[in-house]
């Protein structure tokens, strides 16, 4: 065991699913000798190799579709998106070549697409976004999104050997913020089980990515004040875990739902129709959702700041939900 | 120490096969003979073609309507067909016959069509005949291909029955995808190396590539054909596909069919180039232009392209010129093309044209023609009426195969295990260079 960044993690996940499993490789831009934007490749190509780590020209549509037809020939394709925002350049390979392919003509794709998301850094609208929501709509596709360091390396290694296309998001507010003991050992997290990052008897807050440190922050707040807060840390956003949110809801009888995803179509509505179907009698008090705004992600700081959810949103409705 | 590599474009992934060998597919050896010399166009591009018709269809506003007229010489009369450099005379008579059987097959798809047995609409390659299946006919028995709607002939040639096209169009449960989806929207990854199309045109350019960059990572040159329309190369996909194919030399075996329609859409109002192969020389890759009605032009320039592939030389741009002879689909009757143009290429008829070759050259007699059609005609109606007698999938089958899960395949390099894992020993090092954003 030792310390590891998310991206650190990120990284050991891939080197070591690369070491052992000689049909993954890396394809994306600038992810050679320059290592990726972030820097998550950095020094791969030079023990690896150039057919193993491949830079490619900028045509996110060619990324996907040549890591596609690889995975054809039985590899295991890890593609990079230099940002998530250009993953909209890729739709129609995703949507339509590569979530349909195993329904649709049994050819099972076993590729993951990663890269950084998210907001806080000022990356302004082309920089910044969660897509997560095009993809978790997709019949076919995985979608994951860690919030720490042992998740991000768990799940990168899951995703890997998953026979499924995975859309593997990392949040890039996370890459060096975050740090913790990460086993270097063999291990993986499974693919579609929610974690219970804190405990708490009062509410539960649904919640995932960069947004699980918001409730954690809220949490030690509030618990100060006497409200024990569970947070559950989604890990998985496709497939959902539908017995983590009901067991927690059932425990709780009191919810917030948070994303730093837009509110309009975003997951927080999906998990409150779970809950309606599942769990409709245990709740003491509204269905609460906490999400950045319904607008692009706004450059300035102050705009952004206004933009995103935050600690004091969590702590105000908790307190509202609480008293409910 | 690392030792030094060469870092040259294009050597970065290197072919790892340089043999020529044909990979065990047809080949004559024969030499060339005193085949008619080979035009090259104004950009530098090799026109294989015994005609160079000359004409362009333009929009007419005439009064209150809006119609295409056709302009241009179109009494010229029918060219030879251009000696087959590779072909032997059984592999003529053998395309021969995939290429009757792909029309006759066509033809039970329409009348099971009008009998009301098909879901959905039908698509045909009427004309297009020698230019799926001389195609398909010229790969190698590992090579991949991936259809467009026209070439159904080829998935014939690669090994699939009629009765897998049929029940694909009739929604069966014994359709290669058991129903989920139908035309030739199908494929095969184990025994034929089918890539399934999709609708979105274009999208198969960069996943063919993929196929050969899988393979080469294996050590395996593969040639992967699949064709394009006039229309669908339009699509940025396209360009992204052909691109990278073109940079990392791999083996991409594009044939255009310049059939000079998109749905109603012609290709002048499609592109402002006459020879959309010159397009090659921007790619950096080769360009050719054949008659794609010829089937010896057709099976011989994708012959020298599946060869160029397979010594790891990378993509060949083979445009053939033809004319889609039915509507877009069977819904529509083409009443927007200029009735000139069905006449100049029905005279062009592919079939018909290599069935008088092949008995002009005494390879063929009237009477083993009559004899095979009539064999193709039984084996068809045999296939169909498997087709016809199958069942419908049970609708609860909708919920299944999102996932591959529960085992259903094994993933495993195709090609064996890539060799060139690893390069050198040592442990991952932390990174502490800049990024993009903190
Ligand atoms: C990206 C995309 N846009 C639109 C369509 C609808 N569509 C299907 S076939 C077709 C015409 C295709 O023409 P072409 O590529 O020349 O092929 P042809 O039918 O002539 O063989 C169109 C517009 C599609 N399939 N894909
Ligand atoms: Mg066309």
């Amino acid at each position: 065991m030792a310390q590891a960044t998310y991206l650190e993690a990120i990284r050991q996940g891939l080197w070591e699913e690369m070491e052992s499993d000689p049909s993954v490789f890396c394809i994306g831009e600038d992810i050679g000798i320059y290592g990726g934007a972030f820097k998550v490749t950095d020094g791969f190509v030079h023990h690896f190799g150039t057919q193993r780590v491949i830079d490619t020209p900028i045509a996110e549509s060619a990324i996907v579709g040549a890591a596609f037809g690889a995975a054809l020939t039985g590899l295991r394709p890890v593609a990079e998106f230099q940002f998530m925002d250009f993953i909209g350049c890729a739709f129609n390979q995703i949507v339509n070549m590569v979530a349909k392919s195993h329904y649709r003509w049994g050819a099972p794709a076993p590729l993951v697409l990663r890269g950084p998301c998210g907001g806080g850094v000022h990356g302004g609208p082309f920089h910044s976004q969660n897509p997560e929501m095009h993809f978790v709509h997709t019949p076919g596709m995985k979608v994951v999104a860690p919030a720490t360091p042992s998740d991000a390396k768990g799940l990168i290694k899951s995703a890997i050997r998953d026979n499924n296309p995975v859309l593997f998001l990392e949040h890039k507010f996370l890459y060096r913020r975050i740090k913790e003991e990460v086993p270097d050992s063999d291990y993986a997290v499974p693919i579609g089980k929610a974690r219970v990052h804190r405990e708490g008897r009062d509410l539960s807050i649904i919640t995932y990515a960069a947004m699980v440190h918001t409730a954690q922050e809220a949490a030690d707040i509030l618990a100060k004040e006497g409200i024990e807060l569970e947070i559950i840390d989604l890990r998985t956003l496709c497939p959902l875990d539908r017995e983590a949110i009901t067991q927690t809801v059932k425990k709780t009888n009191k919810v917030i739902l948070l994303h730093e995803d837009t509110k309009t179509g975003g997951l927080a509505g999906e998990l409150a129709a779970i809950i309606n179907e599942e769990a409709f009698d245990d709740l003491d008090g509204p269905i609460v959702r906490i999400t950045a705004l319904d607008t692009p992600v706004p450059f300035s700081p102050p705009l952004e700041h206004f933009f995103l959810p935050k600690v004091e949103d969590v702590v105000r409705e908790a307190r509202k939900l609480h008293k409910y | 120490m690392a030792t030094k590599t060469k870092t040259q474009k294009n050597s970065r992934l290197k072919p790892t096969v340089k043999s020529a060998s044909s990979n065990g597919r047809p080949g004559n050896g024969r030499p060339a003979g005193k085949a008619p010399a080979i035009r090259v166009n104004q950009y530098g591009i090799p026109d294989w073609r015994l005609e160079q018709p000359e004409f362009e269809v333009i929009e007419v506003t005439d009064g209150p309507e809006v119609h295409y007229e056709i302009k241009g010489e179109l009494s010229t009369p029918v060219p030879p067909i251009r000696e087959s450099k590779y072909l032997t005379k059984d592999q003529h008579l053998e395309l021969y016959r995939w290429m009757v059987m792909n029309r006759r097959m066509e033809v039970a798809l329409e009348n099971l069509y009008k009998q009301s047995k098909v879901v959905g609409g039908v698509y045909f390659g009427l004309g297009q005949e020698a230019c799926s299946c001389a195609s398909a006919y010229a790969l190698g028995p590992d090579d991949w291909f991936a259809p467009m709607i026209r070439n159904q002939g080829a998935q014939l040639v690669r090994g699939f029955h009629a009765r897998d096209i049929m029940m694909q169009y009739m929604a069966k449960a014994g359709s290669p995808t058991h129903g989920k989806d139908g035309t030739s929207h199908y494929g095969d990854i184990e025994k034929r190396h089918m890539v399934s199309p999709i609708s979105m045109l274009g999208d198969l350019l960069p996943v063919m590539a993929g196929v050969s960059l899988g393979a080469r990572l294996q050590g395996k040159e593969l040639a992967c054909l699949t064709w394009i329309g006039d229309g669908g190369q339009s699509t940025g996909v396209s360009y992204e596909g052909i691109n990278f194919a073109a940079v990392r030399k791999l083996g991409l075996v594009l044939i255009i069919e310049s059939n000079l329609w998109a749905y109603s859409t012609p290709m002048e109002y499609q592109v402002n180039v006459k020879d959309l192969a010159n397009r090659a020389i921007g790619y950096g890759m080769p360009g050719v232009i054949i008659d794609g009605t010829d089937a010896c032009q057709v099976y011989d320039a994708t012959y020298e392209a599946v060869e160029r592939a397979h010594r790891g030389e990378g993509p060949t741009m083979i445009e053939a010129k033809l004319m889609r002879m039915k509507g877009h689909a069977i819904h529509d009757a083409a009443a927007y093309v200029p009735k000139e143009m069905h006449e100049f290429w029905r005279k062009r008829d592919c079939i018909d044209r290599f069935q008088k070759y092949l008995l002009e050259k005494k390879w063929l007699t009237p009477a083993q023609d009559k004899e095979m059609i009539a064999g193709i005609e039984k084996e068809i109606d045999a296939e169909r009426e498997f087709a016809e007698n199958s069942p419908m999938p049970e609708g609860h089958t909708a919920a299944e195969g999102v996932f591959c899960e529960d085992g259903c395949h094994t993933i495993k390099p195709k090609y064996g295990i890539p060799k060139k894992a690893k390069r050198s020993e040592g442990t991952l090092k932390e990174t502490e260079a800049a990024i993009h954003f903190k």
